[in-house]
This record gives structure tokens, sequence and C-alpha cells, in this order.
């Protein structure tokens, strides 16, 4: 009867061809590749030789990945925990009725998540850098030039360093997304909580987040996925560098397929990177999942 | 009475004080997130001298030369980087809001073996770390022979950025009813047109919300550019910017300058559209 949801055959062959070719050939093709070639020890060049799982072997024992496998984690920690974290503090003191000028602070406040994490990063090494830095010209203007430092040479410092600017540039997006969620919550729970008594602390605590705990179950898997693929700004602040003090998976990987040129090792790495993310991510949410059901029983 | 008088009164003053407090929390948060703007807008009003002596300060003589100096030589190829932005953001987010159209309403409302397939496979490209594509995907560009074209980056962003679109669409088309296009078959309306006529208004709002995120997305995109875009007269802007950082490693001014024009794009329509925007990228990151 329905000749609208039953167009012919071909109609609907010739509307998906190009868009699913494409799909597959960007996203499937390279994936399948990478697979193929992590079995091989190839330089680049015309010649590949078979090794079996040897690449894998050597990852297995590559300290310097499992390091910058360790620096993606403290990534998605102190993003968590920094973005989310401070955003819902923020949340709450701007859903106060005693703070004005709502919207240009929302306005403001998710301009950084916008702009190109390049420029964040170039922004930060000018705020980092040692003559011409804000933080040294402010150490120096409170009398205490003596802490000023090449601050991004500090490998104890560093990671923590670069999470600076992620934290800063996604706190408002964060905040957004947590004011909209509890915009949806009916206001009569909050004021029948404010008339038992219950301080901004506790109303936060036991009314807010059990509310809105599916967004901030999406604001943390968007967190984890994106600290999983962090590049941009390492690349453009550190190169994963002092040594490698502040390296990614993302940023080894490119090192030594593209400086290295050590393709075959390469795409071993972004198969580990793969699978690895995949492991990350589907775990934590069956976690967090679990955790939230035990709350409710 | 006068116990009550003090009591309302000390309620007052803890009110005051807190809403001091609390609107002070919003301000620094509010300025140290717009800061940096401002900050490089007004130095990038500076000669490289007067801002190496004063930071801080704001510019005593201003003047274009940054911006001149960025514009006029040709060696920087900021106008080309912009000319290429421009086109790779135009066609891409097109390119995704015209496949996710379709692809979306196709997954919604048509059935033929291999609906359920196809729509797994596309939600799968939205789980799939992308970021472990990055060399893989260099070696299969460049043994296709299709690596630094004008073309290249297209590819990437339009696959990138089609799960999320086919995943909205799809869930705005199965809230459409359904008797609009039985009422359009009945009129002698082919699946085309009613698809181009009929259903493509409707979406308008859902699609206009894909364009947003993905005219910022693609703007800004820089690991895949960086891998496959080798000639300079190919790259995007956030290629041209880490080539700038190495040119005037010591010019903050100038790097200021050249980070502005490149953002102003951006900028500019975000602050004209700030409220649909933010609106538009919130709505995609939690349905996504």
């Amino acid at each position: 009867m329905l000749k609208t949801i039953k167009p012919k055959g071909w109609v609907i062959f010739l509307y998906l061809l190009v868009p699913v070719a494409a799909f597959v050939f960007t996203v499937f093709v390279p994936l399948i590749t990478a697979f193929v070639y992590s079995f091989f020890e190839w330089k680049g060049g015309p010649n590949k030789t078979f090794i079996g799982l040897d690449n894998y072997m050597t990852l297995i024992q590559d300290e310097v990945f499992w390091q910058s496998f360790g620096h993606n984690i403290y990534l998605v920690v102190a993003c968590i925990l920094g973005q989310i974290g401070i955003a819902f503090v923020l949340v709450m003191v701007i859903n106060s009725k005693l703070v004005k000028f709502k919207t240009i602070h929302r306005t403001f406040g998710f301009f950084p998540s916008t702009i190109a994490a390049v420029c964040i990063g170039l922004i930060w090494n000018m705020i980092y850098h040692y003559q011409y830095g804000i933080i040294n010209w402010f150490l120096e203007k409170i009398g205490r030039p003596d802490l000023a430092k090449v601050w991004l040479n500090e490998p104890d410092l560093v990671m923590l360093l670069v999470s600076i600017p992620l934290i800063w540039q996604y706190i408002g997006y964060y905040m957004v997304i947590i004011m909209s969620a509890i915009a949806s919550i009916d206001t009569e729970v909050f004021e029948s909580a404010e008339i038992d008594g219950a301080n901004a602390f506790q109303r936060a605590v036991y009314i807010v987040l059990p509310l809105i705990k599916n967004t901030m179950l999406v604001c943390i898997t968007l967190c984890i996925a994106g600290n999983m693929k962090a590049f941009d700004n390492i690349y453009v602040m550190t190169k994963g560098g002092p040594g490698t003090s502040s390296m990614v998976m993302a940023m080894y990987g490119y090192q030594i397929s593209f400086s290295q040129s050590n393709m075959g090792y390469g795409s071993c790495i972004s198969v580990a990177i793969f699978v690895l993310s995949l492991i990350v991510i589907g775990g934590s949410q069956g976690l967090l999942k679990r955790i939230m059901r035990e709350k409710e029983g | 009475m006068a116990n009550v008088n003090t009591e309302i009164k000390t309620h007052k003053l803890r009110d005051g004080i807190l809403s001091v407090f609390l609107n002070l929390v919003m301000a620094v948060f509010s300025l140290t997130c717009i800061f940096p703007l401002i900050w490089m807008l007004y130095s990038s009003f500076k000669e490289k001298r007067a801002f190496n002596a004063d930071i801080i300060g704001l510019p005593k003589e201003p003047t274009l030369t940054n911006y001149i100096r960025i514009l006029t030589n040709s060696d920087y190829h900021l106008g080309e980087s912009m000319m290429n932005s421009v086109r790779t953001t135009g066609l891409s987010v097109l390119f995704i809001v015209l496949f996710g159209f379709i692809v979306g309403y196709i997954l919604a409302r048509v059935k033929f073996r291999g609906n359920r397939l196809l729509y797994v496979m596309f939600l799968m490209g939205m789980l799939i770390p992308i970021h472990s594509l990055l060399v893989p995907i260099y070696v299969v560009f460049n043994n296709a022979g299709i690596s630094n074209r004008w073309f290249t980056l297209l590819l990437p962003y339009v696959s990138f950025g089609l799960p999320l679109a086919i995943f909205l669409v799809e869930g705005y088309v199965k809230g459409i009813p359904i008797a609009l296009e039985e009422a359009a078959a009945i009129d002698g309306s082919s699946f085309s047109r009613t698809l181009w006529t009929i259903i493509l208004p409707i979406c308008k709002p859902i699609l206009v919300t894909v364009a947003i995120i993905q005219v910022f997305g693609n703007w800004n995109e820089f690991s895949f550019a960086l891998v496959l875009i080798k000639d300079v007269a190919l790259q995007t802007v956030p290629l041209a910017l880490t080539q700038f950082k190495g040119q005037f490693a010591s010019d903050y001014p100038k790097q200021m300058a050249a980070m502005l024009i490149t953002m102003s794009p951006i900028v500019i329509l975000y602050f004209a559209f700030s409220k649909e925007i933010i609106k538009g990228m919130v709505a995609g990151a939690v349905k996504g």
C-alpha cells in the first residue's frame, strides 16, 4: 500500500551508495589496513617483512607506550575532576537567585570550547612562556621572581601544566550541559527541599545530583572519549616532551610512524590505541552503570 | 520585636555577602574565559618591542603593522589557508548535512534487508576511537594517491561527521507522523519528491543543529590535516598556525594577530548566534 516507504530498490541503492562507500573507505579500510600492517616490519619504503607478533611483543615491553597510556588516563581523571567537578560547582553558583548576568556568564564560559585546540595550546604557550609569559610576569609583580621557571620544561610539572588548558577549555561546555539538565527538573523539588531546611550543599548532592545522573554519565563518557584521543594540545605545547614526560598515545603513534617512519610498529600502536580506548570507554561505562544501579538498590 | 529585627538584618547581611561572593565567583570565571581573547586583541596592536617591554599593558601607540605584514607577505600563506579552511569546512558540512539527511531518513523509514546492519555500522562509527585511524588513514590515502589534494580532507571530515548526523536525523524523522508521507504517496508523489519537498523542510531544525556542530568541529580540526596535507598551499588554518609558531617564535603580537584573523569567522559566528549555537552543541553532545 505504501509507495513512499517502499521505493524501488535501485533508488535506495543510489542514494546510499556514495555515503556508505565513503564511510567504509575512510573508517573500515584503514582499520583493517592497520591490523594487517601491524604484523609487518615496514619502514615506510617498498619493503615489508612479515614478522608475526614481533611488533606486539615489542609493544608489551615498550615503557614509553605504557607511560603514554598512563598519561591519557591521567588526563581523563584530571578532566573528569576538573571539568565536570568545577562545572557542577559553578552550575550550583549560577543557579542561585542571587547571581546576575547569567546569560553573559553562559556565553563567555562556553566560548573557549568553540576555539581550536591548536589556538588554545598556542595561547597557553604564551601564558607559560619564560620571558613573556603571564605567569612569570605575575610572579615578578608579587615579588617572587625566584619562582619563575621555563614551565613546560619541568618533567614533574608538565602533565599538570598541559591538563590545565584542557580543563579550562571545557569547564563552560560541561557547565552548559549540566545547566540544561537541571533546567528540565521541576523547580518545586528545590523549593520543597529549601523549606525542609536542606542547605545548599545538601541540595546539590542529595537532590540535584541523583536527578541529573544520566547527564553526568554522558559528561563523563564525553570526557573519557575526548581525553583518550588527546593530541592537538600536546602537539602544539610540548610534542610529548621534555623527553617523554607528556607523551600521550596518539602523539607517540604519530612520532613512531612519521618522525621515525616506522610504519609497521606505528600500525601496531594504532591497533593498540583502538583496543585500549574501547576497553577504557566500555569498561568505565559498565562500571559507572553498576555503581548507579547499586545506589538505587 | 528587636530580636526579630536584628535577625532579619543579619539575614539580609548574610544574603548580601553571599550575593557578592557568588557574583564574584562567576565574574572571575567568565573573565578567565574571555581574557585571553581580549589580551590577544589589544596586544596584536603592539609592536614586538612594546609588547616585550610590557606584556600586559594596553598599547600606547596602537599600530596595524602586524596585520598588514601578515596579510601582505605571501610566504605566510594566511589568505590561502583561510580559503582552504572555508572551502573544506563549507563542503564537508554541506555533504554531512546532505548525506546525513538521506541516510538518516532511509534508515528511519525504509524497510530493506541490511537496514539494521547499516545502522549498526554507522553507530559503530561513533564508538570507534577515530584517532587510532591517524596513521592507517595516511597509509591508505597515500596508496590510493589521494593524499595531499584539495579534496583530501573532505573524506575523513564527512565520514567522521556522518554517524552523529545520521543518528540525530534518524531520531528526528521517527518523530514525524508517517501519515504525512502516506498522504503524499496517495497524491502520487514519488519517493524522491516526498523526500526533498516534504521531509527536508520539516527536518530543517535538526539539520541546522548538525551544521552548527560540524562547522566548529571541521574548522578547528588539526590532527588529520597534519597527517594528510603536506603542501603548504593546501594547508588549513590550524596547520598554518603551527607553522607561524615556528616562524614567529618570539614575535607574540604577530602570532596573536595571525590567530585572531583565523579565529575571526568562528568568533563572529559564535557571538552573533551564541544562543542557537550553544543549544545545538548541547543537543548534539547529549543525544550523541
